[in-house]
């Protein structure tokens, strides 16, 4: 009988787990924490630099002073954060500027952009090859086989612009292989691709642990300083929380201010999501932090992504930025 | 008996761990690209440590345990039903041939569409890949009943539930126990996958797209060590059940499982 209860008690307690689980799915809509709509938000990112400003801010107490709890959920690629805005799973992510322009012009999904995140500085997205590589320029690229994190996105833009630039034609000359960055090394290594094209710290990775050479800087003439991502949401989340929305910018811009202001900053905050090491943190090249969200400089993502035919037509960017209101 | 059988086992394990390592250490595998198994083990001993990577385990136990519970709640009932009438699993046939060879991760993007919660996404994907062994194990051992025992119940004027409830169900609990072991691995496997393809708060899948990001081959790898402690410690447990309440089925059998 005893063994019986025992029993019956777990079926119970998996039970209330289960249903527990199902219905976590609206927590934090509560009223408190000065008027905001929802005082916990869930937000996508990836566990790389780019979203140094959220973990400063979140560290600092920068969005508690707003009343706002985030939580952060890490993402594999920004393509999985599409469906998890639309789906409400997620309240914000982290969203790279050419996919969710792209999926403007495809799809009727409306998406906003709430705050700039990250900006491409120099040598922080590299082509790299082998030690050994008989490739010493671009131009020796034609023919050859190199990855990109995924088709379709930033990578081909910029790994494009830089062929052009060498007289290399993107679509005819070279294989455009999309591989994640964390499998790109290995398949360097391997000889499965001819050259790779990775962000940090990978690029530091492989330039320290396998003396891979660096053959070309893709943030470079039209790509330079270019836009790289910027913190999403749908335009009806925009609407139906607008104090929270305004609380997380706020909260946001500071730190963005404290990651742009001292590198420190963001080599501390990085072991915070990332298992990183100390002594690979404080080597790799950084973007910029960007303090604004200048529709100047996000329409240059429209404008280079028309040019190389991966919109059909012009598309103004302003209407999808929802600056901080002054 | 069981002494010998772990010892050999262990011996076994051994013998690779210690092929991996010099592997490693003679620079036929690329310590840089694989760590070696050295550093592997000195990483997931370190992670014992680590409360973040117990959350992570935790998020992946909890997701597995109640998808598979789910699983046996859906799948036990469906499968005494269409194993005990046949016009009705021969209606149910073309579409579970259809649904069961579908990778639940490949459902992923479609499920994360239509259900806000992370963690009810991954329950989901497990709940459809976990309940195919327990379906069809619970159906082939309903048939697989000894028509004798059944016959003579029947004999004594009991009626169809009876006859179901007092031998059928009894006589094929073995096979879904056997069923659920299966499906327990599958769980584990969707519940990882899911976490790598989709990432989440926690998990032991989103602790490796972590590593990863962080250029740390070291604990991807000992993470997936620890994954299969857990496969292994839910086998064993499952076993372990399987030996006390079929006592009587395994000495019919002739051995343990």
């Amino acid at each position: 009988m005893r063994r019986l209860r025992g029993r019956t008690f777990i079926i119970g307690a998996v039970a209330t787990l289960a249903l527990a689980a199902c219905g976590s799915s609206d927590t934090g809509s509560s009223a408190s924490g000065g008027g905001l709509e929802k005082t916990t938000i869930s937000v996508g990112v990836l566990a790389i630099a780019d979203v140094a400003g959220l973990y400063i801010a979140n560290q600092k107490g920068y969005f508690k002073e707003e009343g706002l709890t985030v939580k952060p959920e890490v993402l594999q690629s920004t393509q999985f954060a599409i469906p998890k805005l639309l789906s409400g799973g997620l309240d914000l992510a982290l969203g790279n500027y050419f996919s969710i322009i792209s999926a403007t012009e495809k799809t009727n999904d409306k998406f906003r952009f709430v705050s700039d995140t990250f900006q491409a500085k120099n040598d922080v997205f590299d082509i790299v090859v082998p030690k050994d590589s008989p490739i010493q320029s671009v131009k020796d690229l034609k023919g050859k086989k190199i990855s990109i994190a995924s088709l379709n996105s930033i990578g081909e833009l910029a790994v494009g612009s830089t062929l052009r630039v060498a007289g290399l034609d993107p679509k005819a000359d070279v294989t455009y292989m999309p591989m994640a960055f964390p499998q790109a090394p290995a398949a360097l290594k391997a000889g499965q691709i001819d050259a790779a094209w990775l962000t940090e710290p990978f690029l530091t990775g492989v330039q320290k642990d396998m003396g891979a050479r660096k053959i070309a800087d893709t943030m470079t003439g039209a790509m330079a300083d270019f836009p790289i991502a910027g913190w999403t949401a749908t335009e009806d989340w925009t609407k139906k929380y607008p104090k929270t929305m305004a609380a997380f910018q706020r909260a946001i811009l500071k730190g963005q201010q404290d990651a742009s202001a001292d590198r420190k900053a963001v080599e501390q905050a990085l072991p915070n999501y990332s298992p990183i090491k100390p002594e690979v943190a404080s080597v790799i090249n950084l973007g910029a932090y960007p303090t604004s969200l200048s529709a100047t400089r996000i329409q240059r993502v429209a404008d280079l992504m028309f040019e190389y035919g991966y919109l059909s037509k012009k598309m103004d960017v302003t209407p999808l930025l929802v600056p901080l209101p002054q | 008996m069981i002494d010998r059988r772990v010892v050999r086992g262990a011996a076994g394990a051994a013998v690779l761990l210690i092929a991996a390592e010099l592997a490693g250490r003679s620079g036929l595998i690329d310590p840089v690209l694989l760590p070696p198994v050295s550093t592997v083990l000195a990483a997931a001993g370190g992670l014992v440590a680590d409360t973040e990577f117990w959350t992570d385990l935790w998020g992946t136990v909890t997701v597995w345990a109640i998808g598979l519970l789910i699983a046996i709640v859906i799948a036990v009932p469906l499968g005494v039903l269409l194993g005990t009438l046949p016009r009705a699993e021969l209606a149910a046939r073309p579409i579970v041939e259809f649904l069961r060879p579908i990778p639940s991760v490949a459902l992923l993007p479609l499920v994360t569409l239509l259900i806000a919660d992370g963690h009810s996404v991954k329950i989901t994907v497990i709940v459809f890949a976990a309940s195919w062994p327990v379906l069809i194990n619970t159906m082939y051992g309903l048939r697989d009943v000894d028509p004798v025992a059944k016959e003579t119940l029947r004999s004594f004027g009991f009626g169809r539930l009876a006859v179901l409830g007092r031998v059928s169900v009894p006589s094929a609990a073995p096979f879904v126990l056997t069923g659920v072991r299966l499906a327990a691995a599958v769980g584990l496997v969707v519940a990882i996958s899911a976490e790598l393809v989709a990432g989440g708060t926690d998990g032991i899948g989103a602790f490796m797209i972590r590593a990863g990001s962080g250029l740390r081959t070291d604990l991807i790898l000992a993470a997936t060590l620890w994954a299969g402690i857990l496969g292994l410690a839910a086998n064993a447990l499952l076993v372990r059940v399987q030996r006390r309440a079929f006592r009587w089925h395994s000495a019919r059998a002739g051995g343990g499982t």
